[in-house]
């Protein structure tokens, strides 16, 4: 099965779902070394996909996916409304203006370029305890994955997930919880779980809709 | 734990804050969309603009330096916290008199990636705007390690330079240049002996206790070392002032200008004892003040303590300060 519009707005809503049934988890992470805040914020931008994905309309992926970024940019509870937006339009930054049906070349190229814009917002990598704990391995799954989409999305979650569980094992380098330094190890970070739980949500998405299909 | 402030419901305090600030000074600026507040002298201006955007919580900062001569827009997040990009590239866009906009961004996390977003955005839709970021907490990196130096007060004088530069009718690289040109001869060093309570959670930022001061508070009370036991007017001010003077390179003969920024509640009485000890202190390197400010331009709620800001200063510079400008909380003829 190809990605196309029908597939990414069930991706999306998925993600969506999946960080809703996590919110209190998410705010319970936080509260140990941050605002405490991460799983309302989650939920903002849950609510947020769920009223624009089915408002879609004509528009190609890369646009929508542009819109929809912007609109979570300005989700009100510290960086994750601009990190968030930056994933999601980077999702469709690298693909055609046009570019509707996407094959498994398409999909890694989702992943490159939300790698590539949030690159431009972080300098954080593995280890840092952020949310790139867990994209940067999603991203790195995909890229050398094969076998259909369904396989690279299930291989970049499972790679999001194990990323999201090492950051418990490591030091918070960004954001407030920072200055907790030692104090922070064996508490995974609320951003990359959350992160992993949005690749989840795309792989169990795109799984669902082709299992419906068969 | 419960609050002794006078608030109403707490997702509002921006809101209100807000309300409260464009009706008393109905005269100099109303309120936008988005949180924004606006210079009605920006209607009629032909001229470079200034964008700023920053959390609440802090006030007078940052819209209470909106007005004639200092900031046309101020685009504001929540407490503490930095708005959204789109809300920044509209408040540009509104700005933009066709001869460009200097945006200032303070170097905090969630303030510089909405300036980097803003930025990406408004270079995809052609607008010309230049980015200056004032970075002059001297506790927390080396100079030469600029982007990891918090930006606190300096960005009030520095809205002051760039606002006087732009009403010379300058382009807007002569303006983001003088005004870059400022930063980077400035530094500060905060002090706290008690910290703030976050006004709609009620969370204790930091804990100080009884006997102890810390040298290198940021500016939400987040650590930067220099804890020590409490001292005197003169020794912490002789501490901060010698930290101040090395860090930006001052040597006999410079020109300076100095700020005692109370961080809310620190008294006038104590920043007036602080003040003199600097002065003193200057004297005997030296050093002239030929420009100052004691007073609150930017606080942190009820946190106890102050920030001391110290900026090189030149002709230029100095004029550019004692220029009018007419805001709601600085007015100079």
């Amino acid at each position: 099965m190809m990605l196309d519009r029908r597939a990414a707005a069930a991706m999306l809503l998925e993600a969506a779902r999946l960080l809703e049934e996590n919110a209190d988890r998410l705010s319970e992470i936080d509260s140990r070394f941050g605002d405490g805040d991460h799983g309302i914020t989650m939920n903002k931008i849950a609510r947020l996909i769920r009223e624009r994905v089915p408002a879609w309309g004509d528009r190609s992926i890369h646009t929508f996916l542009d819109d929809l970024g912007m609109a979570v940019m300005e989700v009100k509870g510290g960086s994750a409304g601009p990190l968030y937006g930056t994933l999601i339009s980077g999702l469709g930054a690298a693909l055609g203006e046009e570019e509707n049906e996407l094959e498994e070349d398409g999909v890694r190229r989702m992943f490159a370029g939300m790698l590539e814009e949030l690159g431009d917002l972080t300098t954080a990598g593995v280890g840092d305890k952020t949310m790139m704990d867990a994209l940067i391995p999603a991203a790195e799954a995909a890229q050398k994955t094969e076998g259909g989409i369904a396989v690279i999305l299930e291989e970049a979650a499972a790679a999001a997930e194990a990323g999201a569980r090492a950051s418990e094992g490591f030091v918070a380098k960004f954001g407030r919880a920072r200055s907790y330094k030692e104090q922070t190890i064996g508490t995974p970070d609320a951003g990359a779980v959350s992160a992993s739980l949005f690749i989840r949500g795309m792989a169990k998405g795109f799984g669902s809709l082709q299992d419906k299909e068969k | 734990m419960k609050m002794k402030k006078f608030i109403n419901n707490p997702e509002n305090l921006t809101s209100e804050a807000l309300d409260g600030l464009a009706m008393a000074h109905k005269d100099i600026v109303y309120r936008g969309e988005d949180n924004m507040i606006i210079n009605r002298a920006l209607d009629g201006a032909d001229r470079v603009t200034i964008v700023t955007q920053g959390g609440s919580g802090h006030e007078p900062a940052i819209s209470g330096f909106v007005g004639e001569g200092m900031v046309d827009i101020s685009v504001v997040g929540d407490v503490f916290a930095a708005p959204g990009p789109q809300a920044c590239v509209d408040a540009i866009k509104l700005a933009d008199k066709g001869k460009g906009v200097l945006y200032i961004v303070l170097n905090h996390a969630g303030d510089m990636m909405t300036g980097n977003l803003t930025m990406k955005q408004c270079k995809k839709q052609g607008l010309h705007v230049i980015k200056v970021v004032t970075q002059e907490d001297v506790s927390n990196a080396p100079r030469e390690n600029a982007d990891d130096r918090r930006g606190l007060v300096g960005c009030i004088p520095a809205y002051k330079i760039a606002g006087a530069a732009a009403a010379e009718g300058r382009s807007l690289e002569e303006v983001a240049a003088v005004t870059q040109r400022f930063a980077d001869h400035m530094a500060t060093l905060a002090v706290a002996v008690r910290g703030a309570t976050h006004p709609s959670t009620g969370a204790a930022l930091a804990d100080l206790g009884e006997d102890d001061m810390e040298i290198g508070m940021g500016q939400h009370g987040e650590g930067g070392g220099g804890r020590q036991p409490m001292k005197s007017a003169d020794e912490t001010a002789e501490i901060m002032v010698n930290a101040l003077v090395k860090d930006i390179g001052l040597v006999p003969g410079e020109k300076v200008m100095l700020i005692i920024n109370g961080s809310g509640a620190t008294t006038l009485m104590e920043q007036l004892i602080i003040y003199r000890r600097c002065e003193e202190l200057l004297k005997e390197q030296n050093i002239e003040i030929v420009a100052n400010y004691v007073g609150e331009l930017l606080t942190v709620q009820e946190q106890a303590g102050f920030q001391m800001f110290m900026a090189r200063m030149d002709d230029e510079l100095l004029r550019l300060w004692n220029a009018p400008c007419h805001t709601p909380y600085l007015t100079k003829k």
